[in-house]
């Protein structure tokens, strides 16, 4: 019954939402590589739109460097023998003229040309550069090896059409999830409020399917079936107790009738006495089984008041018989949400106890209220501060030899008030007397 | 009074009979819904003592049954179910009142003599508790015998504890009987007319005693015997 070790939250893993952005990520950049993999396999299979992206990026950085003359460049990293200039439109390049095929002559266009040399390649090329609003031509010669003149190319191909498409589109689909994963988790939501509002009280109560997705629903459904299994249990223990009652209750009346019968003899008395005993304990442990199996249906309204006058009125005569005196006092609204019947026996259980412990012309007063609180008082010699803990354990008894009862009537109270999501709380009244208090939830 | 008693443990129900005939009733005793039934159309009975689970059905349908066709003979439900719920079901049937068993014989003979009490039942025009007499016709109270003055109001006060004797009677019942007779009735006119009525009772010698049950109501109880 320690619910409140259970705190609401928590050690959980990461959020689902958590989750899917960490995946999300790293598919994008999976995605990267994958796509960087690509751009590098292929252009390593073309040198020769490789060379020519080459050149045209460094005519586009000779282009922005207006204050430089190109040969002051850089170059490509790792080139050797850099060489650029601009050129005449009717001058002759100096080394490769000749071996273009199919341009007029006396006008220069964009060209490239790849050779091997001995221990590399040699690239050049001329590229139409615009500066000042006047169009020149560079003309561009270098000598390298391997990869690494392509770097700066491979490198701008990457942010062109790799990173720059991905980190919007990764964000969109970011932002995407987030909405979506919200959306979907809001059935799941509900379904955990409507868990934490299953109580003891309320295990009539079942999860509410409608319009969540399917996997949602099959972990309702599941829940639902489990909450039908117990409380399958419960009615079976209520048809057990209920049969128990029937078997039990039987021939102890036949016990008693037949005793009554007897001439009078101090045998008669003991065996009296005795089948009063077994009596009580009988219907005492079928209470506590009824308390045990006890489903409180949610939302009906009792007033604890109207209640208290029943048990009052029907203890009442058996009270005055044993020359003591009951009260009840009715204090404010009293309306709470319960079991009129597990009421009634909360009431009944706590009156017989005062009756049990109380001196013999002291009264027992019961009031309802104010608010959804019943309390039972009597003007006894109170309750031990030791005893506190046990006297609502089953079966205890403050002194076995001196009282006659099974030491179970207040931890059917007990029960009863647990079963109405309520407590029960036991005090010393300030001149004196026990002071049970029960509350329950207002309506 | 003639009782039907509907048991269908044979031994309990022999020793409910006898219990009941000490105490004065005469009790016929039948074992199914079916003998039951049958026995309510051959003979009239005060009053019906029903056990609830029968051979061959539910004593509470007997009950319906009995309530569907307006009979308003009371009935007193004697189980040994004593489940949560299973009082409130017995009389929402309809039957009057409800004991759990095992009962005492002494117990079982105050409630059905409480149950014949009651306005429509059929214990006479004479309410009497110990040496008090009602004349319900005539509207007048004898103790010992002897004529007793009382306003019409005290006596309707006295019938409503009488007819309840040994239970106790909810304040709105006595004042509803107080403001049938009279449209101008002061808060506490109720307690007024119970402490004539008690004064009246003692001087005339009555061993009845109208006790106080606070926040409540009252209850007029019989001299203490002893039953056998």
């Amino acid at each position: 019954m320690d619910r409140a070790g259970n705190s609401k939250r928590g050690p959980t893993g990461p959020t689902l939402f958590r989750q899917i952005a960490t995946r999300l990520a790293a598919f994008t950049l999976l995605f990267a590589l994958l796509d960087v993999g690509i751009v590098v396999f292929t252009y390593s299979n073309q040198p020769e739109s490789l060379a020519q992206e080459l050149l045209t990026l460094e005519a586009e950085m000779a282009e922005r460097s207006t204050t430089l003359a190109p040969d002051l460049l850089a170059g490509p990293p790792g080139a050797e023998h850099w060489a650029a200039r601009y050129i005449e439109p009717n001058a002759h390049a100096p080394i490769t003229e000749a071996s273009r095929t199919g341009a007029p002559a006396g006008l220069l266009m964009d060209w490239t040309r790849r050779e091997r040399i001995v221990g590399g390649y040699r690239i050049s090329g001329v590229r139409s550069v615009v500066q000042d609003g006047q169009q020149r031509w560079l003309f561009m010669q270098f000598e390298g090896d391997g990869i690494r003149p392509y770097v700066p190319v491979i490198a701008n191909e990457i942010v062109q059409h790799v990173i720059l498409p991905l980190i919007p589109l990764s964000l969109i689909l970011l932002l995407f999830n987030i909405f979506a994963v919200r959306r979907v988790l809001q059935p799941l939501r509900r379904a955990e409020a409507e868990v934490d509002a299953l109580d003891p009280v309320n295990v009539l109560l079942r999860l509410s399917e409608a319009p969540a997705p399917r996997e949602v629903n099959t972990l309702v459904r599941a829940v639902n079936r489990a909450l039908t299994r117990l409380d399958e249990t419960m009615i079976i223990l209520r048809g057990f107790t209920a049969n128990a009652a029937h078997e039990l209750r039987t021939p102890l009346s036949i016990m008693q009738l037949s005793l009554d019968r007897l001439p009078p003899s101090p045998l008669r008395e003991d065996l009296q006495a005795d089948t009063q005993h077994l009596t009580r304990l009988v219907s005492q442990m079928l209470d506590l089984a009824q308390a045990d199996a006890l489903a409180v249906e949610p939302g009906t309204t009792v007033d604890l008041a109207d209640i208290g006058r029943e048990i009052v009125a029907a203890m009442a005569p058996k009270v005055f018989d044993a020359q003591r005196d009951l009260r009840f006092n009715a204090v404010g609204d009293t309306r709470a949400l319960g079991h009129a019947e597990a009421i009634y026996r909360i009431y009944r259980n706590l009156i017989d106890n005062a009756l049990a412990h109380a001196p013999g012309d002291t009264p027992i007063e019961v009031t309802a209220g104010p608010g959804p609180q019943i309390s039972v008082r009597d003007h006894g010699p109170g309750i031990s501060h030791e005893d506190v803990p046990h006297i609502f354990e089953r079966f205890w008894r403050k002194d076995r030899r001196k009282t006659d009862g099974a030491g179970l009537g207040l931890g059917i109270v007990q029960r009863l008030a647990q079963a109405h999501g309520g407590a029960i709380t036991v005090e010393n009244a300030q001149d004196g007397g026990a002071l049970f208090r029960v509350t329950f939830a207002a309506p | 009074m003639r009782l039907l008693l509907v048991e269908d443990n044979a031994r309990l129900a022999s020793l409910i009979r006898e219990g009941l005939d000490r105490q004065g009733f005469a009790v016929d005793w039948c074992e199914t819904v079916d003998g039951a039934e049958h026995a309510l159309k051959i003979n009239e009975y005060d009053l019906l003592l029903l056990d609830l689970g029968l051979p061959d059905g539910e004593g509470l349908d007997l009950v319906r049954g009995l309530r569907r066709r307006q009979d308003m003979m009371p009935i007193l439900v004697l189980t040994a179910r004593g489940g949560l719920d299973d009082r409130v079901t017995g009389l929402d049937a309809g039957a009057d009142d409800y004991l759990v068993k095992p009962f005492q014989i002494p117990e079982l003979a105050a409630r059905c003599r409480a149950l014949l009490r009651r306005p429509g039942a059929s214990l006479g025009t004479e309410l009497t508790v110990g040496n008090v007499i009602l004349h319900s016709a005539e509207r007048s109270i004898a103790v010992a015998g002897l004529p007793v003055e009382a306003t019409p109001r005290e006596v309707d006060l006295l019938e409503c504890l009488l007819r309840r004797a040994g239970h106790v009677v909810a304040k709105p019942a006595l004042e509803g009987a107080l403001y049938s007779m009279d449209a101008e009735v002061t808060p506490n006119a109720l307690e007024a007319c119970i402490s004539r009525l008690r004064k009246r009772l003692s001087a005339a010698g009555a061993n009845v005693q109208i006790r106080t049950v606070h926040g409540v109501g009252y209850a007029l109880f019989a001299p203490v015997t002893t039953h056998g």
